[in-house]
Order: structure tokens, then sequence, then C-alpha cells
């Protein structure tokens, strides 16, 4: 689902300079890895360049997809245009704080990708997600009428429901107590496996990635910058 | 990617649910339009009817566009017909003297004027514009003096004498005419006949000592050559603004004359005075408008900054964004617009209710055109636009990352 070798992303300049690698990832159709880190090291850049946010410094190879695509090949062309396609339709972003819009209601702002995207507005996927998440109550309302928890949820579901392959969670339990957290982390790691995709989450949760038995891409200090690589 | 239609239909309805949501904003936004506009359409309204009050007044009075001729002297017709062909000419009809001609007006024995004035009179004569009639033949056209010591009425008849001196005889010549429409006292105060230009000719020709079948008198010469000259000519300019030009050209042929030209370029430069206030007040009003609209806008955008990042990272273009915020102020500027016609229309309510009250303003009235209505609504668009453009530089610089990053 995933391949991608020897990225490199700097950020900064001259003394600044801090550069994040990845020598290797891959990641087969409904795994979840988690990125865990010290605050500061480049979580959020790596989740960056891996949503085609950021243009990398160096990349040997990256695919996403089945069949596959080469990435890798538009970066260096530099096609914007087709990488944004990419991103919009084959990545679902779920943010920190939800990053929901509070002028559209629940429903709404779930169907925003699908319609962004000119995808018919009724999807299994979201009905089942939406009923497994206990979100069909809250359909019609507001975010700011909603608990952080409810809000998450909603997220989630908004990232998913234009069935990207990558989903990139940018430390979705961070605002939530340890019991939401967990509810909601849980949640992520059935439905990806069970609608197949492959997810990457930020976390600095440890609890949370030992008790669901993830794979880490920990972060290890190097001069000038940081290496992730699968922990032990 | 669903078509364009549908993709800016998607967009225009955020735009619109992002502008309900935040509706006490939006209303500050507009509120700050409204605050312009309806001010400066109520002083347009004002500026606009007190001038053309004032124009329509001067029209209204044929007398406004008469330029007399002061010196007399000896034209052809063909110096008529030249004078007739300048743009600035409304009318023209010559006069056989200089002094008005005259003749006596008989009913019966207790009803007649005698030495009325007989005035050339034509189609398109400005001062018969009202009464819808002109003299023809034997029938004239009375000012309203003369017809009430005449006790007549249109339709009746009446005779038109003239005397003369011919081998120490005096003669008189008689003509029954018609009364074919009354020139009300405001028009023309002394009693008077407005008579067509031939028989005018026959009267002169009569005075002169030729013979006339037409008044009853076979006595006299019958030369076919008389000399047809006129001393002088009523001349009418065809509008208000042609007068200068009227008065420039008769002059240059050292013709004296005398006109209400000064009260009509005191009626220009009223309107050039308010015109210039109010430009100079419209384009402060714009311009503080712009900037408040502009400042307003820019820390909105700056305040969803967040979430037009989401937006773009859920796929909206930056032409995309752009569009979002070019339908929130167009909307806004629409709203604002017609809001601010609602209270020009109540506020010039108020002004023609108070104004048709006071003496010195009777008549004026706070009112714009259509074409005004679409000039106000261009250039509040064009404020929107202004807005728009500041808005999108702003709006441009807003990467998707930024979602991503916690403020």
């Amino acid at each position: 689902m995933l391949s991608l070798t020897e990225l490199r992303v700097a950020r900064g300049e001259g003394h600044e300079r801090h550069e994040v690698h990845l020598p290797r990832l891959s990641l087969a159709a409904g795994h979840v890895a988690a990125i865990v880190g010290p605050s500061g090291c480049g979580k959020s850049t790596l989740l960056e360049a891996m949503g085609l946010l950021l243009a990398p410094s160096a990349l040997h190879s990256f695919t996403l997809g089945t069949p596959s695509q080469d990435i890798a090949a538009l970066q260096r062309a530099g096609d914007e245009r087709a990488l944004a396609s990419i991103r919009s339709r084959d990545i679902g972003f779920l943010l920190q704080n939800g990053g929901l819009l509070p002028f559209l209601s629940v429903r709404d702002n779930i169907a925003l990708p699908r319609r962004l995207l000119g995808l018919p507005e009724h999807s299994e996927r979201v009905v089942h997600a939406c009923a497994t998440l206990g979100l069909n109550a809250l359909l019609n309302k507001r975010p700011g009428a909603l608990s952080i928890g409810e809000r998450q949820r909603t997220a989630f579901v908004r990232a998913m429901a234009h069935e990207p392959r990558l989903l990139l969670a940018d430390e979705p339990t961070a605002a939530l107590d340890p019991a939401s957290g967990e509810r909601l982390f849980g949640l992520i790691v059935s439905l990806v496996k069970e609608l197949d995709m492959a997810a990457l989450v930020v976390s600095h949760d440890y609890t949370l990635v030992a008790q669901f038995q993830l794979p880490r891409l920990a972060a290890t200090l190097t001069p000038g910058g940081c290496r992730f690589a699968f922990a032990a | 990617m669903p078509s364009p239609p549908k993709r800016f239909a998607l967009i225009a309805r955020l735009a619109l649910q992002d502008l309900w949501h935040d509706r006490q904003v939006s209303l500050c936004i507009a509120a700050a339009l409204v605050a312009v506009i309806a001010p400066l359409l109520l002083l347009f309204g004002l500026k606009h009817g007190v001038i053309s009050q004032l124009q329509r007044e001067l029209l209204d009075d044929p007398r406004n566009l008469e330029v007399r001729m002061l010196t007399s002297g000896s034209y052809d017709n063909a110096w008529l017909a030249n004078l007739r062909e300048q743009p600035e000419v409304g009318f023209v009809i010559g006069q056989t003297r200089s002094l008005n001609t005259q003749a006596d007006l008989l009913k019966d024995a207790q009803h007649f004027v005698k030495g009325a004035e007989l005035i050339p009179s034509a189609p398109g004569d400005p001062l018969l514009a009202d009464t819808a009639r002109h003299p023809e033949d034997a029938r004239v056209i009375l000012s309203e003096p003369a017809a009430r010591r005449l006790e007549v009425a249109e339709g009746d008849r009446l005779t038109l004498a003239v005397s003369r001196r011919f081998d120490e005889q005096l003669e008189r010549g008689r003509l029954e005419i018609e009364v074919a429409g009354i020139l009300e006292a405001a028009r023309f105060p002394r009693p008077a006949a407005f008579v067509a230009l031939p028989l005018l000719i026959e009267l002169e020709r009569f005075r002169d000592g030729h013979a006339s079948p037409l008044l009853g008198v076979e006595n006299g010469l019958a030369r076919g050559d008389y000399p047809l000259r006129y001393a002088r000519a009523r001349i009418y300019a065809k509008e208000g603004d042609a007068v200068k030009g009227l008065v420039k050209r008769l002059e240059e042929q050292n013709i004296d004359t005398s006109s209400r030209l000064a009260e009509i370029e005191n009626v220009r430069a009223i309107n050039k005075v308010l015109e210039l206030v109010f430009g100079v007040i419209a384009a402060t009003a714009l311009a503080g408008c712009m900037a408040s609209m502009s400042g307003a806008f820019l820390a909105n955008i700056d305040r969803k900054r967040r979430e037009y990042a989401v937006l773009r990272l859920l796929g909206f273009q930056r032409p995309a964004i752009a569009t979002f915020l070019a339908v929130q102020v167009g909307l806004l500027t629409l709203l604002a617009f017609a809001v601010g016609l609602g209270l020009f229309a109540l506020g010039s309510a108020v002004f023609n209710r108070a104004l048709a009250t006071s003496y010195m303003a009777a008549g004026v009235v706070s009112h714009i055109t259509p074409t005004h209505a679409v000039i106000a609504l261009l250039l509040t668009l064009g404020v929107g636009l202004l807005v728009v453009v500041v808005g999108v530089a702003r709006a441009y610089g807003i990467q998707p990352s930024e979602s991503l990053r916690e403020a």
C-alpha cells in the first residue's frame, strides 16, 4: 500500500536547519503505525512530507496505493497539480484539534470531502462509520455544540469519508481525557483494519501505542536533525 | 472532480453558510457599507433634485430661452434661414418692425382692444408650446389679457382692423379672424394676438399703401416686388445650455442682445459647486468605507485563517478560496446596497414631505434616476471588488499545512 525509501525533509536554514530522515517505511493495507518521539523532533514535519504538504529535500522512492502511484517521480517533476489531486483524493487528514468547519453541521462537515471530489454523497462506509462512532444523534449539530471527543470522532469520519488509501493523524487524542482517547484510538485502529486503509498516527502517548501493540516509528536525535525508524 | 458550475455552487453555498454562521460580523461589515451608501445616495438625490428643479423652472419658462435682439436692422429670409440652421437655435421668426405691429381687435361696440400687439408666430413657437396651437391664416392666438377684455373664448370670431392714411384719406382694412387659442397671462402679460407671418406681412403691405383684397381695400399700389425685409427676429435657443453660444453667434454679427444668460449660468455654477462638494464628500466617504471594509475583512480572514487552511487541505485550490471570498464580499455588498437604497427611499420620503410644505423649497424633491442607481451599484461593487483583491492577496498566502500546526 505505502512504500517509501530515503525521505529527507529539511526545516529552517543554516544554524536553525533541522533535517528529518526516514530511511525506509512500508505499510500494508489495514495497518496502523505510530510515529513517536519527543516534542520538536519533527513528527509533524514528517507527517507533512508524507501528506505531500511539504516538498522533501531528498526522496528515493515513494509509492502509494494499488495500483501504485509513483509520487517520487511527481515530486521530482514538481507537478503541484497532480500532487494536490492525490492529496485530496488519496489522503485523509485527522487534525489534532479536529479542524472541523464551524459553519457546517456534522453532516455537512463529513460530506464535504466527497462533495469536493464530486463523489456520490451516500457512502456505506460513512454510514457504517457514523453508526460505529455513535455520531448519528449529532449529525445536525454544529461543531461548536459538540464535546472534544465528539469533535475528534467527527473529524475522523471526515478524514475517511472520501475513502482515502492513507490516513494521517496528528496527535488525535492529545486533547482528550485518557478514557475518550483510548476509545477513539481503538475505533481508528479497528476501522482502518476494516476498511483496508493504511494509517500513520503521530502520538506521544506511549501507553496507548503500547496498549494497541502498534509498530512504532521512533525518533532518534542525530546531529542537525532526527532519524525515524521502526523500533523493536 | 465535479463540473465547474457544480463546484461554484458548492463554494458559494459554503461561503453563504460561513457568512450566516458569522452573521454578527457579516452584518457589521455590511453596516459599514450601508453607513456610506445611504447618506451618499440621499445627498446625491437632494443635489439632483435641487438642480433639476432649478433647471425645470428655467426651461418651463420659454422666456429664459429667448435671445432678444436689441439692435434692429434689415434682414432677409436667407439670413433667417441661415440662423435657423444653427445648432443652438430652436425657433426663429422674423419681425417686420423694431416695435411690435399694432392693430385693433373688435368684437362689438362694448368689447374691443385698441392697439393690440401683433406678434408673428409659427409652429414650434416656444411661447405657444403650452397651448399646443399655432396661428394659421385668419386663425389667431390671443393673449389672456386681450381675450379677457374682449370676452371671447376659443372658437369665437372677431374683427381685426388696421388703419392707414392713403392719398390724404383715412382707410380702414378689416379681416374676420377666429380665436384658435388663448395664451395664459404668465406667458404674455399684455393684450396681444399671435398671428401667422403671412398675415402680418399682408398688414404691413396694406400700411405701406398696397391694395389688399384680403382686408377689403381694393384701392392702392399693386406692385409684385414688395421688398420683404425684417427689422428684428424673435429668436429662441434650443435649450438652456445653448443660449450662451447663440448670444456669442449674434454678437459676432454685431447684434446686441439681451437674454437670461446670467440666470442660466447661475444654475450651471450652482450645479458645478454642488457637484464638486458632492464629489469630494463621496470620494472621502468611499475611501473611508474601503479602508474600514478592507480592515474588517482582513481581520476576518486572519481570524479564520485555520478554516481557510482546512479548506485548502480538503482540496480547495487558491482560485476556490478567491471565489469563496468574492461570493462573500459580493453578497455583503449587494445586501448593503439594497439596505442603503431602502434607507434612501425612506430619507427621501422624509425630505420630500418636509420640503413640500416649505415655501422656500417648494417643488424640490430628492430623487435619483434608475441610471444613477445603477452607477451607484457599480461603484459599490467596485469598492467590493477592491476589498476582494485585498482579501485574496492576504488569503493567497495561506498554506494547507497551516491546519496541522497549533497556533
